[in-house]
This record gives C-alpha cells, structure tokens and sequence, in this order.
C-alpha cells in the first residue's frame, strides 16, 4: 500500500463503504428500494398488494415465494425470448443472450466481490431480466443469510459479508498485531481478535460468492449445450416452463458436479468454521460482560448441564443395576428359611417404577 | 432448426395461466387452515423426557401379530413423516400387515438436553422403550423399525442388546459414511465440529435446514414453487404441498453432545467401517446382529446414496439378511404411492414371515 499509516484513505474508504452498506440495508428494510419492473411484475405486484392483507401470515409468506420464484421463471424466459423479437438472426440473438450472461457472471467475479455479485443492481451491464436470472444463483447465498441472520440476532442479515476486505487487509492486519497496553490489555486484545475472526469470516463468505460466480458460468456453458444439441436434433423448446426447467436442470447440474469436489468442501468447511469462530469469540464477550454484572453466563450453565446430566445418567443406571438385582432376588428359588416373604411373591416382570408413567391421553391423531 | 419456439402468443398464454392459477390457489392457500400432521390414531404411552412413545390403533379387521414394531425415526426432522396423510403413511400399511406399531417421537431438545450423549439416547431412551414394550407384552424380543439416522440407531441398539431384537429392519439407513457420492459427508469433512458444537450449544435445525436444501438449491427453493402453482386449484393438493412443506422446516435443534459424536465417529471417521463404533464405554460390534435384517435402499436417494446403505451386508453377523431396492427417494420410500404398494406390504410380509 502506498499510504502505510494505519487510517490512511482506505480506511477511510472502508468507513463510507460499509455505511453505505449499512444504509442500503435500512432501506431495503423500509422498503423503500423501487425495482424496475417489467409489466408483467409490476400487473402481479399490483394485484398481490390488493389481495394479501385477505391472506394469514404463513399462507403470505408462501405467496411472496410463488411470486418471486414467477418472476424469475418469467424473466428467464423473457431473457431469451425478447433477443429474438429485436430484428436480429435467431442464432445471433441466442448468442448475445449467452454472451451477456456468460459477461454478467465475469463481471461479477471482477468486481472482487465487494458487494454480493449476484445482488439486483450490482451488475452494471445486465438489464432487469438478467438480473433476475442472476438473482437466481443467488438462492444458496441467501439461504445462508437467512440461516445465519436467524443464528446470529447481533448481527442482522448477515451484516459483515458486504465489507470489503481486500484493500484494507494490510492496514487491518497491521492494526490487529499492535499489543494492547495498560489496564484493558486484555480487553483490546479481545476485540483485535474479534476483529481478526470477523475478517476471516469475510475472506470466507467472499471465496463461497465467488464460488458460485463461476459455478454460475459453468452453468451457462452447460444451456448453451443443451439448446446446441436441442438444434442438433430437431428438438426445439417450445414453452417457456421447458425453457425454465432446462435452466434449472443445468443450474442443478453443474452444482451437483462442483460441490462434490474437495475444493467445494474447503471452502464450505471454511465459511462454517469462520462463523463458528467470530461466533464463539463474541459468545466469550458477552460472557465476560453477563459476569460482570454477576449474572448466569453461558459457560456456566453449560458447565451445570453437563455435571447434571452426567448425574441424571449415573442415577439411570443405578436404578437398573437395582431394578436388575431385584429381578434376581425375585428369581430365585424361595428357600422356606432363608426367603424373605416380602420378596418371594413379586412378580417376574421388571418393576414397574423403574418406568415413568404411562400416559393416559386418549388416542391424539 | 432453431432451438428455442416459444411463439409471442403462447408465452403470453403460458404468463396469463400462471397469474390465473396464482390468483384462484390464493382461495385455497387463505382456506387451507391449520395444516394437520400424523393422521392414524394413536395414544401416547410411555414418556421419558421429552421422548414420547406412541402406539397406533390396530384395524380390528387385520389378524394381529404377536412381536409388536418399534419404530426409531432420525433426530432430524419430525417423524409424522411415516403417516403424514391418509393416502400415503406407512405407519397405516404397517398396520394393515397385522403388525403392532409403536413410533418413537424424540421431541424437541433445548438446551437443557445439549448434554445428551449418544449412550443416553441408545442404552437410555431407545432401550427404555424396548423395555417398556416387552414389558407391556410379556416378552423378551420385539421387532425394530429404523429409518435414516433411526436406522443407524437400531443398528447400534442391536449390536449393544441382541438379546432384545427379534428382527430389525433398517431403511435408507447410512452404513458406510464415506462413499464418494455422499455429498453430505464430503461437505462436513472440514468442518470444526468440535468448535461448532462448542460455540452453538444444541445444532439448531435452521442449519440442518439450510444443509439439506444446499443438496440440490435451484430445484428445492426454486422451481418447487413454480411447480406447485399448478397444484394451486387443487384445495387438497394445496394441503397436501403444505404438509410436505411443514416437514420439511419442521426440524428439531439436535443435542450438542450427540451430534458431536454422530458427525466425528460417523461423518467424519465412519465408525462402522473402520470398526471403531462406541457407544459410551462399550464398542459396538455389527457382527453381534445375529437376528434376521431387511435392509431397505431408495436408488435415488441423494441423502443416503445407495451404497452407503448397501455396504451393510456382510457386515452383520446375521445368516438371514435380505435386501430391497426401492426405486425412488428418500422422501419418496415414505410417501410415494409407489411405497404404499411396494414398501410397507413387504415390511409386513417380511416379518410376518419370521414370527
């Protein structure tokens, strides 16, 4: 880097990045993004908000996926199709559309994935359609999101992904090997790892999009083979659901064939990890923070956990070791002198309380 | 010839009848209500924890068999998938076979049962119920049903308690962890359990969830929502769809302890092919299985391939095993109508055949 002191323009450029991040967030959140439509969309997106507040929330939610997974069948579809109504060739059309598709997943992998390559908007060349045929790759990545938004309310839709982390890296490295000093040594030295743990997460989340950039790219080659060897046969596609399902099929795989190498299980494996890792440094700091105000910290109770179960097996086991003995005594043949009566009738079957409770509900189908 | 024809009009046609099916199924997504699951009556029996065991009613008009069925379902995941509705339950074919069913339902763990280890639930909850039945039927045996991880389960039981296990049945059961077309394990080869399990206490099923739609994410998250729009006038398909739909979000955190050890031993280390299974203190020897053994596949199941199931045989030290391929899913071996025909009658003729 040019400028080697330690808030030099990076860092600052850092800063105005990820507020901008942050605001586009809120916004989304607000709803206050306009998506450019085609009138298709904009027709159904009419009609859902006359009719949705008659629905419950679950059957809502439901709607919401039919309606967006529609779009994306239909803008996949209107991708191609609208080429061949411009005035160009057929094949001309059909290969631009390729092209074009072929260029968004490039671009977006040469954009260093400092935004999600796949997100509307990012792709400067793409029109609304070939966004939406983007967005479509970018289901797993925001299944993760969902997942981890729901694993992690300190951080909100996965907030840290949008960070950038190339440019900054050697400031932040630096910044983070400085000793602590003083009385909070500890404490900052908390934090750099934190922060430490937070980069590592990025540096992951960035390889997994960048995965699936190029998985995206594979995909492509693969229609592009699929519709040639439908031209080689006579076999055109006549419908747009077969057109749709053709993506889906090549999208699924191309997938299948990456994600079953042992780079896939790297990366995956470092994405998991780098979480678990930021995770658990922030789990410590809460503890530390809960302690503080001599309240239950989680280790605690973990340790509770364990020495109480560990209890509660042990108490198991020694209720069969007894109900065990009790069978034998009551095996054995009474002997008139030596049998106590107490034990000579109990009846051969295992001791019922050895048993909780059979439950007397009625039948609960 | 050009390879794609999609004529103006008939794009427009094909927009027009998804906007009209989307605007009629939202009728039937607002009256589909409740979405009930389990739908064979049955009346809880015995509870230990947060573990109930259910027993079906039997069809007066079915012969009844002697040795009831235990059925171990996975932790993930619900088990009223084995009788999710009325066409398509396998608990409901088992019965009409004359059996006696009993299903384990493990419940919901929280953090209060992040301490459960994988002996806690073979040699305490499992064996618990096989107790409590064999008591309840003045036996020593019965018969065991497991199913995916369930079926892992029985197998570990079985070895640990032969003397219990009057026949065992194990379908898309995992055996060999590691066959190259596993990408389950494949994908958790170089994930930090250790440190996973020690950040997140209990494995919620948000994770698992988001595990298994990764399998396949275009076909599970996309195109099955396009697909169901044509079910969408269908008041009972709609229902249908919406019970799948609840199964498959339907997923219990996992016990910290015990998915720490299913994935190391199992995932991780395959266990049962390096010989190195535990269970506690005690090693678990497959060939201690000395009962008879239906070992049921699906072909094309992308969570259990079929060899990691097949691997099983020779592996037990039984003289009577016996194998059936089924062709489907993994989901499909439970409720396809194919299963209902197939499956559960071949359970049922299988052990009825051996007691």
């Amino acid at each position: 880097m040019a400028n080697d002191t330690l808030f030099n323009d990076d860092w600052l450029k850092l800063q105005q990045r990820y507020w901008e991040n942050l605001t586009d967030m809120s916004r989304k959140a607000m709803g206050l993004e306009a998506p450019r439509q085609n009138p298709w969309e904009a027709a159904m997106d009419q009609w859902w908000k006359a009719v949705s507040p008659a629905a419950s929330d679950p059957s809502k939610q439901f709607m919401d996926r039919l309606m967006e997974q529609g779009k994306a069948y239909f803008a996949t579809v209107e991708r191609f199709t609208r080429g061949l109504t411009d005035g160009g060739t057929g094949w001309d059309a059909l290969n631009k559309t390729f092209d074009d598709m072929q260029r968004a997943f490039t671009e977006a992998m040469s954009n260093g994935f400092g935004t999600n390559p796949f997100a509307m908007g990012s792709t400067g060349a793409a029109d609304d359609a070939m966004r939406r045929v983007l967005g479509f790759w970018e289901m797993p990545l925001d299944n993760w999101q969902r997942m981890m938004s729901s694993l992690s309310p300190m951080m909100p839709g996965d907030m840290l992904r949008n960070m950038p982390h190339d440019q900054v890296k050697e400031s932040f490295d630096r910044m983070l090997s400085a000793p602590g000093l003083g009385y909070t040594r500890e404490e900052q030295a908390q934090y750099q790892d934190l922060m430490r743990r937070a980069m590592d997460y990025q540096r992951a989340y960035q390889e997994y999009m960048g995965f699936f950039a190029k998985l995206g790219g594979k995909s492509v080659e693969r229609l592009r083979e699929l519709v040639q060897s439908r031209a080689d046969e006579d076999k055109p596609i006549e419908s747009a659901r077969e057109l749709y399902d053709s993506w889906v099929a090549c999208c699924e795989t191309a997938y299948a064939d990456e994600v079953s190498t042992p780079e896939y299980a790297r990366i995956h494996g470092h994405l998991v990890n780098a979480q678990m890792a930021l995770k658990k440094r922030m789990s410590v700091m809460v503890d530390e923070t809960l302690g503080a105000m001599n309240m239950p910290t989680a280790s605690e109770v973990r340790t509770l956990q364990d020495r109480m179960q560990e209890t509660r097996r042990e108490n198991k086991h020694l209720r069969r070791e007894l109900d065990s003995i009790k069978r034998q005594i009551a095996e054995r043949p009474a002997t008139a002198s030596s049998a106590p009566p107490a034990t000579a009738g109990e009846p051969k079957k295992k001791a019922a309380a050895r048993k909780k409770t059979a439950a007397k509900a009625g039948p609960s189908a | 010839m050009f390879p794609i024809e999609i004529r103006p009009d008939k794009l427009g046609e094909e927009m027009l009848d998804y906007s009209r099916k989307l605007g009629q199924g939202m009728e039937n997504l607002i009256n589909a209500g409740e979405i009930d699951t389990g739908v064979t009556p049955k009346d809880a029996v015995y509870h230990d924890d947060k573990l109930t065991l259910y027993r079906y009613h039997r069809p007066s008009e079915v012969a009844q068999q002697e040795v009831p069925l235990l059925v171990v379902y996975a932790l993930v995941n619900r088990p009223y998938m084995t009788d999710i509705q009325e066409n398509r339950s396998t608990i409901k074919g088992l019965l009409g076979t004359g059996q006696d069913v009993y299903l384990i339902d493990w419940g919901y763990p929280d953090q209060a049962d992040r301490a459960l280890t994988l002996d806690d639930y073979i040699n305490g909850y499992l064996d618990g119920c096989v107790d409590y039945i064999c008591e309840k039927h003045g036996l020593g045996k019965i018969n065991i049903l497991g199913i995916c991880q369930g079926g892992t389960f029985s197998l570990m039981y079985t070895a640990l308690h032969p003397d219990k296990v009057h026949n065992l049945v194990t379908m898309v059961t995992p055996v060999d962890f590691k066959t190259p077309d596993n990408l389950l394990s494949n994908w958790v080869q170089n994930i930090d359990v250790d440190l996973a399990v020690d950040t997140m206490g209990n494995v919620p099923g948000e994770l698992l969830n988001w595990t298994f739609l990764s399998l396949k994410p275009f076909s599970l998250t996309g195109q099955k929502y396009v697909n169901m729009v044509d079910l969408l006038d269908d008041p009972d398909k709609v229902k249908n769809f919406l019970r799948m739909e609840k199964w498959i979000f339907d997923s219990p955190d996992q016990a910290g302890e015990t998915f720490r050890q299913f994935i190391k031993d199992y995932y991780q280390n395959n266990a049962f092919m390096e010989g190195t299974a535990r269970v506690g203190d005690q090693p678990v020897d497959l060939k201690q299985i000395t009962c008879p053994v239906l070992n049921i596949y699906a072909q094309q199941d992308h969570l259990v391939p079929p060899a990691s199931s097949k691997a099983m045989n020779g592996m037990t030290g039984s003289e009577d095993y016996t194998e059936l391929a089924f062709p489907g899913g993994h989901i499909g071996i439970y409720v396809s109508g194919k299963a209902q025909k197939e499956v559960t009658p071949a359970i049922g003729n299988w052990l009825n055949e051996r007691s």
